[in-house]
């Protein structure tokens, strides 16, 4: 995990508090479009992901970098958490907890 | 010429007050009298007009004096009155014992002769001679409002000889026997229905109730009352009986009981009484029945004892009389109460004298008190809550312990927890504030109030769990602090810390970064007094570290914590500054190990900065605009770090909705 300089956890909603700055989310890829890839943030809207890590469809990822607008993630580092990596219930949100702590630490 | 037909009724309609009614009357009389007026005034006449049954005196008015005088107006004289006024000279007789309590002066300004010359129509009763004796004057069937004839200006002239009177201004007396009542004329027809003065039935005319101040006055409220009033009556509700109690004075041994009273307006005051007029009142008197108290005198309140909304009391006497009314059961409230919410209680000053009303939650036994007297006393505590998020602790004392007291605790250990209304209790500030019963003190057990009934639902839907400050204990660092809770962004929106003093906070965040740059510096190690210089030391060319402070060097130094940290909630991010003890609680290690982990670039060091990332705190902040150079920046000190802990901050939760959803 990047510590160099901070970025603020979001989901969609709240992408639009910082846009142009340093973020960090958790996305399920539901598109590969060869460059970028949509993926459903963990309140259930849309996001995309400038990335060209190659991630597959249906595994989740985690994306670390800039907010270009409220709905587009220039992403620095992708990670791919696989598809195990919890449940996006509708619009309430990823289960992250238990899941996440045990990958990164 | 047909007799042109009189108003029937009309002398006592328009004695009675009816100006507009336009009477035909007919004159029986007129004399002229001599005037003591200025020059030239000629002389007034004074006539006697009937309607045919019954008669009155009449004063023409100057300007009518000239038909009398030109006798175009005489005797048998049918006339119109088209201007009229009735004086009513009660007021002025005032010491006259046989002289009833209506005089009524009728003068005529304007009228109309419809015909001037007419027999006597009808049967009309005239007056005696004028300057009938007084005591012809009394008679034994009714007295009417006898009208005076006079008024004015010719009092001076006609002085008859009046009734046993002594000292009379005005000459009625003599006619106050004119009018020689017929049996169709009843005293009561005279009932003034304008005038305040009563007319008194018949068995006290010769006592006169004027003099005797006998009259039964009519009922004020409360509000009104005042030393200054004449007779008063008022009716209203014991809502507070007090015991009565021996007192030993100058003057001898005494008894004084009182008790509250509080009428259909809402006013209260407190009626006193003493020594033999507390036996005849102390039985007479219940709590909760409706009285008709007069005649008492009324003195400035004892706000000592009496605190009661009003600034006189009333103080019964000899002649006050109570009576009861059986039947006015709802017009007047049961009680009143102007209840003060918890928190407001919280800012009260001490021994002020509160109602406060809320959910009884728990209910400590009794237990016996010395007093200072050497007796001794129970008293019980209780803790009642209310929807401003605030509890109390009331206290009882004596008697409450083990009436209500008792009866409480019983219904809170069934789980039924009561509402409770406390009547005049006194805020104590002893520690922190609490309110105690008094012996004026009333409490009501689930009373039937809107306020108890709102409580009630309140409590029952939620009020119930949610968590309350008291205000009685000694503050835990957080209540006395006022703990207030902020998001993130209301840090900066709020526009805190931009006052003289800085603002404290509480917020609930996540830790999503440390500045790992610089996060801890090099403190001087010494000690002054019993705390550490820690002002930050420079190495020397020695090797050593010098604290300007202290003026010393130090081989060793010591590391603090000065850490800064980016945190995030649902609102926002803000940066904040942690030293050294929120440091080491967010971190886990000191901060010299974390150093040598960096200096020895030790894999620990990036660990304990993850671990210490995205846990959720309640971080106490310090929020204070500083200048930097030119500029000016609110900057955030993390005084506190405390791990949520999930139950209470549940609570804190379920009380916030309860608070957001019982203001609708």
């Amino acid at each position: 995990m990047d510590t160099s300089s901070p970025a603020a956890l979001v989901n969609a909603q709240i992408l639009n508090m910082f846009v142009g700055r340093r973020v960090r989310t958790v996305v399920q890829v539901q598109r590969n479009e060869g460059g970028f890839l949509v993926g459903q943030s963990t309140d259930g809207h849309q996001l995309t992901i400038k990335s060209s890590v190659d991630v597959p469809v249906s595994h989740f990822m985690e994306v670390y970098g800039i907010a270009e607008n409220s709905q587009t993630i220039r992403a620095e580092v992708c990670t791919d958490f696989g598809p195990d990596f919890g449940e996006i219930l509708c619009a309430y949100g990823v289960c992250l907890c238990p899941f996440y702590h045990s990958t990164v630490n | 010429m047909a007799a042109a037909k009189l108003t029937p009724n009309a002398v006592t309609a328009t004695l009675a007050g009816d100006t507009n009614l336009k009477p035909v009357v007919q004159v029986v009389d007129l004399r002229s009298i001599a005037v003591n007026g200025p020059p030239g005034a000629g002389p007034r006449f004074r006539a006697i007009i009937s309607d045919g049954v019954a008669t009155t005196q009449a004063l023409f008015a100057a300007q009518l004096c000239d038909l009398a005088r030109s006798g175009l107006v005489r005797r048998g004289a049918i006339v119109q009155l088209l201007d009229y006024i009735v004086n009513d000279l009660s007021r002025l007789v005032t010491k006259l014992s046989s002289i009833c309590s209506g005089f009524k002066a009728m003068v005529i300004l304007n009228m109309e002769v419809l015909v001037p010359e007419c027999e006597i129509i009808g049967n009309p009763v005239l007056p005696p001679e004028s300057g009938a004796s007084n005591s012809s004057s009394v008679r034994a069937n009714q007295f009417n409002g006898a009208p005076a004839s006079t008024a004015g200006s010719t009092l001076s002239t006609v002085t008859r000889p009046t009734d046993n009177a002594p000292v009379i201004q005005r000459s009625m007396p003599g006619n106050s026997s004119n009018m020689v009542p017929r049996p169709s004329y009843n005293a009561q027809v005279f009932q003034p229905t304008v005038q305040p003065s009563y007319r008194p039935a018949p068995n006290y005319r010769n006592h006169g109730t004027i003099m005797k101040n006998d009259a039964p006055a009519r009922i004020i409220p409360i509000s009104v009352l005042n030393p200054y009033q004449g007779r008063w009556a008022i009716k209203a509700r014991v809502t507070a009986k007090g015991e009565i109690r021996r007192y030993h004075n100058a003057k001898g041994d005494g008894k004084v009981f009182s008790f509250d009273l509080l009428d259909f307006d809402g006013g209260e005051i407190r009626a006193t009484c003493f020594n033999a007029l507390v036996d005849r009142f102390y039985e007479a008197v219940e709590v909760g029945k409706v009285y008709v108290v007069s005649k008492g005198s009324l003195k400035a309140a004892k706000k000592d004892y009496n605190h009661l909304n009003n600034e006189w009391e009333i103080f019964l006497e000899s002649q006050s009389t109570i009576e009861l009314c059986p039947d006015e059961n709802s017009s007047i409230p049961a009680q009143r109460f102007s209840f003060t919410s918890i928190d407001k209680i919280e800012d009260s000053e001490n021994n002020a004298i509160v109602d406060v009303i809320g959910v009884v939650t728990s209910v400590n036994p009794s237990t016996t008190i010395q007093r200072k007297n050497g007796m001794e006393t129970q008293k019980r505590t209780i803790t009642l809550k209310d929807m401003s998020g605030r509890s109390v602790e009331v206290t009882m004392w004596g008697d409450f312990c083990n009436r209500e007291g008792l009866q409480l605790q019983e219904m809170v250990e069934c789980g039924a927890f009561p509402v409770l209304a406390v009547k005049a209790g006194r805020v104590n500030d002893y520690s922190g504030k609490s309110v105690g019963t008094i012996s004026s003190s009333q409490l009501l057990i689930n009373p039937d109030l809107a306020e108890a009934h709102s409580l009630r639902q309140w409590f029952d839907c939620g009020g119930r769990d949610a968590s309350t400050q008291s205000i009685s204990r000694d503050f835990t660092p957080a209540a006395s602090r006022n703990e207030i809770r902020k998001t993130v962004a209301q840090i900066k929106d709020d526009g805190l810390g931009m006052g003289d003093k800085p603002d404290w906070v509480t917020v609930k965040a996540t830790v999503i970064f440390f500045k790992t740059d610089s996060f801890c510096y090099t403190a001087c190690p010494n000690m002054i007094g019993d705390r550490q210089c820690n002002k930050k030391v420079t190495k020397s060319d020695s090797g050593n570290w010098l604290c300007d402070k202290c003026n010393q060097e130090f081989p060793e130094c010591d590391y603090r914590y000065l850490l800064q940290l980016l945190i995030q909630d649902h609102s926002g991010t803000a940066w904040a500054t942690a030293f050294q003890e929120p440091g080491q609680e967010l971190l886990g290690c000191s901060a010299r190990e974390l150093y040598m982990f960096k200096e020895n670039e030790d894999p620990r060091y990036t660990d304990v900065l993850l671990q210490g990332l995205h846990r959720e705190y309640l971080l106490r902040l310090k929020v204070k605009e500083e200048t930097y150079g030119d500029e000016r920046r609110v900057k955030n000190t993390v005084a506190k770090v405390d791990r949520v802990d999930p139950s209470a901050e549940s609570k804190f939760l379920l009380d916030h909705i309860s608070r957001l959803t019982g203001s609708y």
